[in-house]
């Protein structure tokens, strides 16, 4: 029963005979700004959750303390933490993994009362009832996850894009009438796209620079230069300032060869 | 704004009044603006200006404002810019050569020595011989003569460096001369080499007598030949104070001019008569002629004369001797002033006296001229008919160039200063000379490091060894071979003779295929006063420079037998029974010799030249191979396949044979490779058209290290295969792709699948799709199709601002994407052209990357591209004047880098086909060295990296500062045992094992995994230093799953904060473990966000407990794991089982235990701070 600066400290035993066993620190979840997906006073805080911990298996062991609504990684606490730890993952055909770190873990209930229960255990037990562990782990991870991620089945694939397509085409259309409308909203805004009768030109930092250069251009071409006698000598005098400086600079990178002995030949 | 102009008026005040100046500066006129020979006599204010630099800069930024040019400083600058390009270069020569100025407390020191020198030596009295004790360092059947040590009656005088104040660093050395008095000598004298053991004596004398005097009695007396020449002993002197560490003294006896006549010298005449050897000779011929022995004498009665030359240029003349300091260095750095046969320094400093003679250098020249002018004068000099310092030649030029290889006259117009130098020696020198020239005339490169800083060994330069080594067949050489003329020449000196009689054959042999042959010497070794002079020269290692357009040709083609009979004779006769009589295409029939066949391995016809010089040796000199050692492509044998896989259980069409590499697979690979492209481009009914199919696996550049061979197969509707061939197809463009990530993404697989589809329909082709691409077998060969398209990375790259403006951002996704599809095939497709040109860079990376995997350096430590580009690097480089031809040298000059490269402060660039201009370059050094921290340990960049220069392939982590540190002293080590071995004359060169298994000493844990789930290698295994080697297993595993490489990915990611892991990805059976320092492991205070994997312990601290990673290490490795134990564990077990038999030589096992200890402090990885911890992790653990 040890606690530390308000965290219960359990071992997360992967055995029933495990001796050497990670430490997990867990808490109420409680901060001022509360995240709607990690609802106050049902969420259960976890530190130091293990690299190979799933969120399938901690769901599965929490299930004896009540029913849980969902279980989130983190690397760290923290506004964001989350998001960017899933980050990625719901882009289709992207390879993204989540990270293989310690982490944190945040176990929501459906009913506040559970966490009451959930404090009170003596270890986080990776196995069930008759020993087997709730992690897939060896052999067995690295071909199931060879024959379910890695290699995928060409039909159902072609089913799954074209479901995913389907609602893109779905989206786009939707974007594009609403840009065709090109109807006033409440506060007087119109929606200009890059399509229909009146459109805009592109948001993109290319084509802004670019109109910008152009009129920056403009300008320049309008001036006189090597004209008057101080431009002339001012130019000059540049001259003399970059030579200058690039003296200096060589004799900068010469200080710092010096600093590392490259003079010594033998 | 205003600051400028505000600027201006000063500038406008102080522009008038500085007008006086610039009249007076005109005047003093500097050629390149450093090291005039007199100092300026400007203008009082100036001469801060002229001295230092550093103090005008301080002015400058002080006053913040601009300062009028001088009309001084505009030259200077112009002038550093025209004549060195860079103020860099210039700075650089300028610190280099304060760094090498004699230190006043040298000077010193060597000034009061030569006084009490003098003195004592005046001191000494006549005296008979019987008096001296010593032994005399001279190897000469005595003949009985009178010999009275008479007081020397001239000063001893510094000569050599010393006198003209060239000393060099960091060992320095002082010679002295020291003349015997003329009444030594009598008439006779010169004959039968009485002058040489007359000196002998002499200099044994005067050393006893000075061992005798309180003054020097201290100091350490030894012997040493000077350049290796037995006739010349000299006296080494250390001073006995702590001085003598970095200072010695060299006494040579010289011998006054006028004793004989000069002209008794001359090189047609004979000075050595047979009889003295006792041979007989013709009365009735007229003597032999001794050229070389006759400049042997003529070096010490010249000396005098020569040194006064000598000293009239380069005493008081600052310019010069820096001038001859720089080449000095270049020189040495490059060991082809080495020995007998070197190109040594004096020969330099005359020739920079000749230059001036003919005005080629003026007085004022400065010292970078002077060594611009030589390089130049030597890169196009042609010695072999002779040059001359002295104004009235007595003879001929063309008669003397005629008893020499290389002639050039001393002032005395009798001695030739390049007497010994063989003419493959002065070939060297001037090729080296014209690539300096080269490199200082382009702009691109920093030449000053190439030229001056790295150190570039003799025998980094030569493909191939040669090593006669044996005393006995050495002995038969001279005996039988070498004709009896030559022993008188070289007064029965064993090396010349050897070298002479070696390189004439041998360059008859090879003709065409080598650029050049040189002798590799080592500087004798010097010898205590009471011992016996040891006899050297009695051995000859060659290396052999070969022309890689016609080393391996496979035939040797004589004259037609019906035109030219003679020459057929004796083509004939110099091969043997070697040559046949052949009919070729062309109609011609004549007499050939055959090396290989046509269609043999690259591996195999590197060995011609090997086999040429065997067969001409055992043909012409009676020589077996096992008499000599001849070094060629000893380590070859890395990349080859294993013996103990058997080819002829492979089922496929092409025609493979057991003894294959991974070089001689790979152009089966890139066909298979070809027919896949064709197939892709002629598919039909694909909606867009494929335009480029690029490979991007390392095969398809010549890089991969472990042969392929055609195994990849379908099993029960799985595809196994060992290696996944990465392949990047691009498709015509189009302007319906979606704008979105996901649908893109979701469409590029739909595609895959369609091309998998036609595949099948089409071309009977199976694939599989997976995450990453389409897997495809062909031919036994299993591809990943990829396709890459621009939109894809722009979407990545994409971010909204604040002001919903879309703007395009590298980010690591991005860049990764990037370098995957568009820049690596480019790079691919760059390294695929090196290798076409130089076909020595494939199997050099190959070698390479085969080293750095049995040191245990994965991809997770050390990318392998890096490898590859650092390889590409040294070839693009111009850093000897041939390329290299055997991966071999290859590999030991890859070696060279990193055992001395500065990865803080050295960028390695590839400017692909010149791509880039000089801005460019110096822009990427500038960002480079003001924002050195932001780059990864190794910057790497390539023409085609773009704005991700330096940072695309390598990162912070990987390599690690660390791991380049290991691997810089790892590459010192295996140095130091090649070059150890290659030099030595009795070792044996290194065997692949010794340098190919890691040590198995500093790790902490080593884990065992069970060998019959990870599949062995097909490369030539040497075995682990922690297991005996188990059963093989073969078994092809699934396309696509490294399992193990991912496990270790895992563990690093997760614990790689306590922890590091080392495997050899080339089917390595263990992964060893070092544990980081202990103070990561120490109890700390709990902080929420410090608190992975720690437990509680006492006082409310939590600490990270070994036992419970181990424990984790043992989860995620579960079903892969054996057993864990520590390394001492291990090695107690392989002694007490009966020595496991391994399929190399036995010998290697009594061999192995010494090498680990001498590697013990080497592979201590975490340097000694952390050595003394490992202890304690490790009895924490037990």
């Amino acid at each position: 029963m040890t606690e530390i600066e308000g965290y219960r400290v359990v071992p997360l035993r992967m055995t029933p005979d495990a001796k050497n066993c990670h430490s997990v620190y867990m808490r109420e979840h409680f901060i001022r700004l509360m995240d709607p997906n990690k609802p106050k006073g049902r969420t259960l805080f976890l530190l130091n959750v293990p690299p190979y911990v799933t969120e399938a298996s901690l769901k599965t062991f929490f299930k004896s303390k009540g029913n849980v609504e969902s279980v989130l990684f983190a690397e760290k606490p923290g506004r964001d933490e989350t998001t960017n730890w899933y980050e990625g993952m719901d882009v289709p055909f992207s390879n993204v993994q989540t990270p293989f770190k310690f982490k944190v873990a945040y176990v929501v209930f459906q009913k506040s009362s559970s966490i009451g229960r959930a404090l009170a255990i003596d270890s986080i037990d990776m196995f069930n009832s008759s020993g087997e562990c709730l992690i897939k782990t060896g052999m067995e991870l690295w071909h199931d996850d060879y024959v379910n991620n890695f290699i995928l089945d060409v039909a159902k694939t072609q089913n799954q894009i074209n479901a995913y397509m389907a609602r893109y085409d779905k989206r786009e259309r939707a974007a594009l009438a609403a840009a065709k409308t090109s109807e006033a909203d409440p506060d007087g805004w119109v929606t200009v796209g890059k399509d229909g009768r009146n459109a805009g030109f592109e948001q993109k930092e290319s084509v802004i620079g670019r109109i910008e250069s152009k009129l920056e251009k403009d300008k320049k071409t309008k001036e006189l230069k090597n004209f008057y006698t101080f431009q002339i000598r001012e130019s000059k005098m540049q001259n003399i300032v970059e030579l200058r400086k690039k003296y200096e600079e060589d004799k900068q990178k010469i200080e710092l060869l010096k600093k590392s002995r490259r003079f010594r030949p033998f | 704004m205003g600051r400028i102009k505000n600027n201006q008026c000063q500038k406008e005040t102080s522009l008038t009044d500085s007008h006086s100046d610039s009249d007076q500066a005109v005047g003093t006129s500097s050629d390149d603006g450093f090291d005039e020979p007199k100092p300026i006599t400007a203008h009082k204010r100036k001469v801060p200006f002229v001295k230092s630099e550093a103090k005008k800069k301080k002015l400058k930024h002080t006053e913040e404002n601009v300062k009028p040019p001088t009309l001084e400083e505009i030259k200077e600058i112009r002038d550093t810019r025209n004549l060195f390009h860079s103020n860099l270069f210039k700075l650089q020569v300028k610190e280099m050569l304060e760094e090498l100025q004699l230190k006043t407390k040298y000077s010193t020191y060597i000034e009061s020595w030569i006084e009490t020198f003098t003195t004592a030596v005046h001191e000494f009295k006549d005296g008979l011989l019987d008096n001296c004790q010593l032994e005399v360092p001279l190897h000469l059947h005595k003949k009985s003569f009178n010999f009275q040590f008479l007081t020397p009656t001239s000063e001893p005088k510094l000569i050599g460096a010393a006198a003209t104040g060239t000393v060099l660093g960091p060992k320095l050395v002082v010679d002295v001369a020291l003349e015997m008095p003329e009444t030594c000598f009598q008439k006779d004298d010169y004959r039968n080499l009485i002058y040489d053991q007359k000196r002998a004596l002499y200099l044994a004398t005067v050393a006893s007598k000075l061992k005798q005097l309180p003054a020097f009695a201290a100091d350490q007396f030894a012997y040493n030949f000077h350049a290796n020449n037995p006739l010349k002993p000299v006296l080494e002197l250390t001073p006995a104070a702590k001085i003598g560490k970095h200072l010695s003294f060299r006494l040579f006896i010289t011998a006054p001019v006028n004793i004989f006549k000069l002209s008794r010298f001359v090189p047609w005449n004979n000075n050595i008569r047979p009889s003295i050897f006792g041979d007989e000779w013709d009365e009735s011929e007229a003597l032999p002629s001794t050229p070389h022995y006759n400049a042997n004498v003529l070096f010490d009665l010249t000396q005098a004369e020569n040194q006064k030359l000598l000293q009239s240029t380069f005493t008081g003349h600052r310019n010069f001797q820096d001038g001859l300091l720089l080449l000095k260095v270049w020189l040495r750095q490059r060991q082809l002033d080495v020995g007998f046969s070197g190109f040594s320094a004096h020969i330099i400093a005359a020739y920079i006296v000749y230059l001036k003679q003919h005005r080629l250098l003026h007085q004022s020249s400065s010292s970078y001229q002077v060594a611009r002018t030589v390089w130049n004068q030597l890169a196009n000099s042609d010695w072999t008919q002779g040059i001359t310092l002295c104004q009235q030649q007595p003879h001929q030029l063309s008669t003397l160039a005629g008893y020499y290889d290389v002639c050039f006259m001393d002032v005395t117009g009798y001695y030739n200063l390049c007497a010994s130098l063989p003419l493959a020696v002065y070939k060297a020198v001037c090729a080296e000379a014209k690539l300096a020239v080269e490199l200082l005339n382009d702009v691109k490169v920093n030449s000053f490091s190439h030229i001056f800083m790295q150190k570039s060994p003799l025998y980094m330069r030569m493909d191939n060894i040669l090593k006669i080594t044996n005393p006995a067949s050495v002995d038969q050489l001279l005996q039988l071979h070498v004709k009896p003329h030559v022993k008188y020449d070289y007064a029965n000196y064993a090396h010349p003779q050897l070298l002479k009689l070696l390189t004439d054959l041998l360059q008859k042999g090879l003709g065409q295929r080598v650029h050049a042959i040189v002798p590799l010497e080592v500087p004798s070794k010097s010898w205590t006063v009471d011992s016996k002079a040891p006899a050297i020269g009695h051995c000859l290692t060659l290396g052999f420079i070969l022309d890689p357009e016609h080393a391996f040709e496979v035939l040797d083609k004589g004259p037609a037998t019906n035109e030219d009979p003679d020459g057929a004779a004796e083509f004939r006769k110099f091969w043997g029974d070697k040559s046949n009589l052949r009919r070729f295409q062309d109609g011609s029939i004549t007499e050939a010799v055959v090396w290989a066949a046509a269609t043999d391995a690259p591996s195999q016809k590197r060995l011609i030249v090997r086999n040429i010089v065997l067969h001409l040796l055992e043909k012409h000199l009676q020589l077996d191979s096992s008499d000599v050692q001849y070094i060629a492509s000893e380590l070859d044998v890395v990349y080859s396949l294993t013996p103990s896989f058997k080819v002829a259980k492979l089922q496929t069409k092409l025609k493979l044979v057991q003894e294959t590499d991974a070089e001689a697979l790979t152009p089966h690979v890139i066909h298979c490779f070809d027919a896949l492209a064709r197939q892709l481009h002629s598919l039909e009914d694909l909606p867009l058209d494929i335009v480029s199919i690029s490979g991007i696996s390392p095969v398809f550049r010549y890089c991969e290290p472990q042969p392929l061979l055609p195994q990849a197969r379908l099993v029960s509707d799985r595809m196994h295969a060992g290696h996944v061939l990465r392949v990047i197809i691009q498709l015509s463009p189009s302007g319906k792709w979606p704008n979105e990530l996901g649908a893109l993404r979701s469409l590029k697989t739909a595609f895959l699948i369609k091309i998998g589809q036609q595949l099948k329909e089409q071309q009977h082709l199976h694939s599989h799709l997976c995450k990453e691409g389409l897997l495809v077998l062909k031919q036994g060969y299993c591809f990943l199709l990829e396709l890459a398209h621009s939109k894809e990375l722009a979407l990545l790259k994409q971010q909204q601002t604040e002001r919903g403006v879309t703007t395009y951002m590298d980010n690591p996704a991005s860049r990764e994407l990037e370098r995957r599809h568009y820049i690596l095939p480019r790079v691919s497709g760059a390294l695929h052209a090196l290798h076409q040109s130089q076909s020595t860079f494939g199997p050099t990376v190959l070698i390479a990357k085969r080293w750095l995997a049995t040191q245990l350096l994965d991809d997770g430590l050390w990318p392998s591209i890096a490898t590859e580009l650092l390889v590409a690097h040294l070839f693009q480089q111009r850093q000897t004047p041939h390329p290299t031809v055997a991966p071999q040298t290859g590999f030991i000059r890859f070696l060279q880098l990193l055992a001395h490269s500065d990865w803080g402060s050295e960028m390695f660039l590839l400017n692909f086909n010149n791509t880039w201009t000089e801005q460019q370059i110096t822009d990427l050094e500038h960002s480079y060295r003001s924002e050195r921290d932001s780059y990864p340990g190794l910057y790497l960049a390539t023409a085609y990296d773009q704005q991700h220069a330096g940072r695309l392939w390598t990162t912070e982590e990987c390599p690690s500062k660390p791991v380049l540190g290991r691997v810089t002293i790892l590459a010192r080590h295996a140095l130091e045992l090649i070059e150890s071995s290659l030099m030595s004359p009795t070792i044996r060169f290194v065997r692949p094992a010794q340098l190919f298994m890691a040590s198995g000493d500093g790790y902490d844990l080593v884990i065992e995994l069970k060998p019959d789930l990870l599949p062995n290698t097909l490369c030539y295994d040497l075995g682990s230093s922690f297991l005996p080697i188990s059963l093989r297993n073969f078994r092809l595993p699934l396309a696509g799953s490294d399992q193990l490489a991912k496990i270790v990915q895992q563990l690093r990611s997760a614990y790689s904060e306590y922890a590091a892991f080392f495997y050899n990805p080339h089917g390595g059976k263990e992964l060893a473990i070092v544990w980081r320092p202990a103070s990561e492991f120490a109890p700390k205070p709990f902080k929420v966000n410090e608190l992975r994997a720690s437990t509680p312990c006492s006082n409310g601290k939590v600490q990270v407990v070994r036992d419970t990673l181990v424990e984790d290490f043992k989860l995620l490795l579960k079903d892969f794991y054996l057993r864990i134990s520590t390394p001492d564990q291990l090695k107690r077990e392989q002694r007490n089982h009966n020595k496991p038999k391994r399929y190399f030589n036995d010998q290697s096992e009594s061999y192995k235990p010494q090498k680990k200890k001498k590697k013990e402090p080497v592979t201590n990885l975490t340097g000694p701070k952390k050595r003394l911890t490992k202890s304690k992790s490790l009895s924490a653990l037990c």
